[in-house]
């Protein structure tokens, strides 16, 4: 899901900004901290990789997940001033927060799970192999803010989303938008002032 | 705490108002509501993220509708829906959710207006939801049996919005009750009734298609509301059309004029300082006849864009008055900031290279500015315009590139004032320049004497003007003594006599001809009155004759004494004052006669008298 986001954003972007003013602006991005992302981005990949091998690492990648999204929410605090930024912290402290008081992981509802097909309801439902989610019942905690949203015909992406992520992706589109739209003047705004001695 | 109820104390009936509809709508939130939502399914929590996506996407998108500029947006459509299809419960756990998210997002936007609207839509959604279930409205798909109830249950949405709209504007405003309820009924009918239509085909679209039917309505949505934006912007761009100066892209005189109106009442009623700069290029004309008009128009339209760039973002309506005039009302402004804003627009214009400036006296671009602020007591807005004006013309007094505010500085603008006028009289009495010269010169030195007493004497500004300007002008009516007799040598015949006294009634005439000489009449009739009342026209006697006429009289006859007349012989200053001590209480009032020779002394050192007798007869 954190990549529909981008996407969805670039094409838009694209469209709206035009395709030279729009990479030109994307190239000249500045985020302090930027080394933070892909150093995190790299560690979940070997968390991926590794989890299974080593024995002590599946019980604690919980946690390890967990001090992760603190890491990056707070890379998202120091560059609050970029637009959306503020969206996307709220988004993924929602995530965070519904993992935190489940025990590091993201509650699925069975319900929504059902777009995926059978074979994921299964793997759920068993609890094993899906290392980051469990199934939602009676007991989960904030449950509103699990994944229970589920996506299918007509999103070209067929998936299980929380509004944490909808929240993020929105912050992440706007972002984008603000970096690759060229600034408009405030026309309209300069027009409103004006309205009182239109008749 | 007594801070508090002085606080208190303070508050308007509105605010009061705005509490109340508050609390009516927390109370009311929370009676209907009570936070069941909580308690939702995961089922539930998704159709409620729906909605409140589809009523955030259609709460952003506000349009204005021509020509009232209400901001408007399709939103309360997805409450309607909701509330036909899931009931009131729901539909305030999409308001609580969607007004949480603006209070995140909109900060701007200070929290009593949030909060405010929160309340409001609490209220209506639930009162027109009871209204639905009164007239036995169901929930779930558009029923056509049921479309009274879904017709009542939207006047009534609609209704306590307008009214309790309404209220808050009459409470603020206080404008006239029954007109001002109409007019808010006229402009919002159709919007209105757009609502209603939007809302159930939601209803139908998303009983039958769910989300699919949602988003094809959210797209319908988002195109009327890009519609209505165009058409708002068409609008203005005609609208504007007739209020924009072409060169410049500043407003033009005639908005100039209306906001001028709008914003002076606005300052009346609010309270608020209101400041009027006007701005004229200097020596612009210089740099026409340099370089053509076509130069001259860039130049008007630089200094345009430049005026429009620096108040692009505050209150300052910048206009093209006229020419090379610009005028920058300035609402919020007293006339410290205003000047402080318009001195650092000038210095910026100094500093900002242009084609072509060589030819100007200072070598750069730079203009004059008069600044007036607005204040209860102005009769109307030519008054403030006129201040301004006047500001502008002592600013280019000054010596140009300069910022003057009205009435901060009155010594120098009643210099300047009194400057012009002796200007004006000095270009009629270049006259004498040509028929007359001793004449002239005369006039200028007894209107030098006239400046010095009027300070020894510390005459008011009214006594001083007319008495300065009366020394100037009080022989203008020599000009129509025959040239044969103005210029004689040698002895003048008796009829030759009568004739050069009458030039103070000629003179009189003269004066009465111009309306500025009006007040200065009295100098030219009476300055060869006689303290011993023996003197011509009128023969009036001591005290009859006005104070400074009998001082005139004076510098007058002291002035011919001590210089060189074709009729007389020349005095030496010493031989005038023993003169005018001789003529003490017969010819010239004793009191006003020790004043002036008091002042000749001083001015002339012992040494100086005595060098005189060898040099020249006279000096100034």
């Amino acid at each position: 899901m954190v990549y529909d986001g981008i996407i969805l954003g670039l094409i838009v972007g694209l469209f709206r900004g035009g395709l030279k003013n729009g990479l030109v602006q994307f190239g000249q991005i500045k985020l302090k901290g930027g080394l933070i992302f892909p150093i995190l981005l790299l560690i979940q990949f070997l968390i991926f990789r590794f989890q299974g091998d080593a024995s002590w690492l599946a019980p604690a990648s919980g946690y390890f997940f967990m001090s992760i999204y603190v890491i990056g929410m707070a890379f998202l605090w120091m560059n609050r001033q970029n637009k959306g930024f503020m969206i996307i912290l709220i988004g993924v402290f929602f995530n965070f927060l519904v993992m935190a008081v489940n025990g590091g992981r993201m509650p699925v509802s069975l319900d929504a799970a059902q777009v995926l097909g059978p074979y994921y309801t299964e793997l759920l439902t068993s609890g094993d192999a899906v290392y980051k989610h469990y199934m939602l019942d009676a007991s989960t905690r904030l449950s509103f803010l699990g994944d229970i949203i589920p996506l299918s015909n007509p999103y070209p992406r067929t998936q299980v989303i929380s509004i944490g992520d909808v929240v993020m992706n929105l912050g992440i589109f706007l972002y984008i938008q603000s970096i690759m739209v060229p600034k408009k003047d405030t026309e309209d705004q300069d027009l409103a002032t004006s309205l009182h001695t239109s008749n | 705490m007594a801070k508090i109820f002085m606080k208190i104390k303070e508050l308007d009936i509105s605010h009061w108002y705005i509490a109340f509809l508050c609390l009516t709508g927390i109370i009311t939130f929370i009676w209907t509501n009570g936070f069941s939502f909580i308690n939702y399914s995961s089922e539930e929590w998704v159709k409620l993220y729906v909605m409140l996506g589809a009523a955030l996407i259609l709460n952003s998108l506000t349009f204005r509708l021509p020509p009232e500029g209400n901001v408007i947006s399709f939103d309360s459509s997805i409450y309607l829906a909701c509330m036909f299809i899931y009931g009131s419960q729901f539909t305030l756990a999409v308001l609580l959710l969607c007004s949480l998210s603006y209070f995140v997002y909109k900060r701007n936007v200070p929290w009593w207006k949030k909060l405010t609207n929160f309340s409001l839509y609490s209220i209506m959604i639930t009162l027109s939801f009871q209204v639905f279930l009164a007239f036995n409205g169901t929930l779930g798909p558009v029923n056509g049996h049921n479309l009274a109830s879904y017709i009542l249950a939207l006047t009534s949405y609609f209704g306590i919005n307008t009214i309790g709209l309404f209220i808050y504007y009459y409470l603020l405003y206080r404008t006239d009750l029954a007109n001002t309820l109409k007019g808010f009924v006229k402009d919002t009918i159709l919007v209105y009734l757009c609502m209603l239509i939007l809302s159930l085909v939601l209803c139908v679209l998303i009983v039958n298609n769910g989300t699919l039917g949602l988003i094809l309505f959210l797209s319908l949505g988002i195109m009327l509301s890009h519609a209505f934006r165009l058409l708002f912007s068409m609008y203005h761009q005609i609208l504007n059309r007739s209020n924009i100066d072409q060169r410049t892209a500043l407003y033009n005189h005639s908005f100039f004029e209306s906001s001028l109106d709008y914003h002076i009442i606005e300052a009346k009623v609010n309270d608020r300082a209101l400041s009027l700069a006007m701005i004229d290029i200097d020596d612009f004309k210089k740099y026409n006849d340099s370089f053509g008009h076509l130069k001259g128009d860039l130049l008007i339209s630089f200094l345009g864009s430049m005026l429009k760039e620096e108040t692009k973002d505050t209150s300052i309506v910048a206009s093209r008055y006229g020419g090379e005039e610009f005028t920058l009302l300035m609402p919020g402004y007293d006339y410290e900031k205003a000047r402080h804003f318009v001195d650092k627009l000038r210095k910026k214009l100094n500093d900002t290279p242009f084609d072509g400036v060589e030819v100007f006296p200072h070598k750069c671009l730079s203009f004059s500015a008069g600044i007036a602020q607005y204040s209860i007591d102005l009769y109307d807005k030519s008054q403030l315009v006129d201040h301004a004006d006047k500001a502008l013309y002592y600013a280019k007094k000054q010596g140009k590139n300069t910022v003057h505010t009205y009435g901060c500085d009155l010594i120098m603008e009643d210099e300047l004032d009194l400057s012009h006028e002796v200007n004006y009289i000095e270009q009629q009495l270049n006259l004498f320049m040509y028929k007359d010269i001793d004449t002239f010169k005369h006039s200028k030195r007894v209107y030098k004497y006239a400046l010095d007493m009027s300070n020894i004497l510390s005459l008011d500004k009214e006594e001083k003007r007319e008495f300065v300007l009366g020394a100037l002008i009080h022989d203008i009516g020599k000009l129509e003594i025959p040239w044969g007799v103005l210029n004689k040598e040698g002895k003048l015949t008796p009829e030759e006599w009568e004739t050069i006294k009458q030039h103070v009634t000629w003179g009189k005439k003269i004066a009465l001809t111009d309306p500025r000489f009006r007040d200065l009449i009295p100098y030219i009739e009476l300055h060869h009155e006689r303290f011993d009342g023996k003197g011509y026209p009128h023969g009036l006697k001591g005290k009859e004759i006005p104070k400074l006429c009998r001082m005139l009289t004076v510098l007058d006859s002291f002035d011919a004494m001590t210089t060189e007349r074709p009729y007389q012989k020349t005095k030496t200053l010493q031989e005038g004052i023993i003169e005018l001590r001789a003529c003490a209480g017969t010819q010239f009032d004793p009191e006003l006669v020790e004043i002036f020779i008091a002042y000749i002394l001083a001015r002339s050192p012992k040494n100086e008298l005595t060098l005189q007798e060898e040099t020249a007869p006279y000096m100034v």
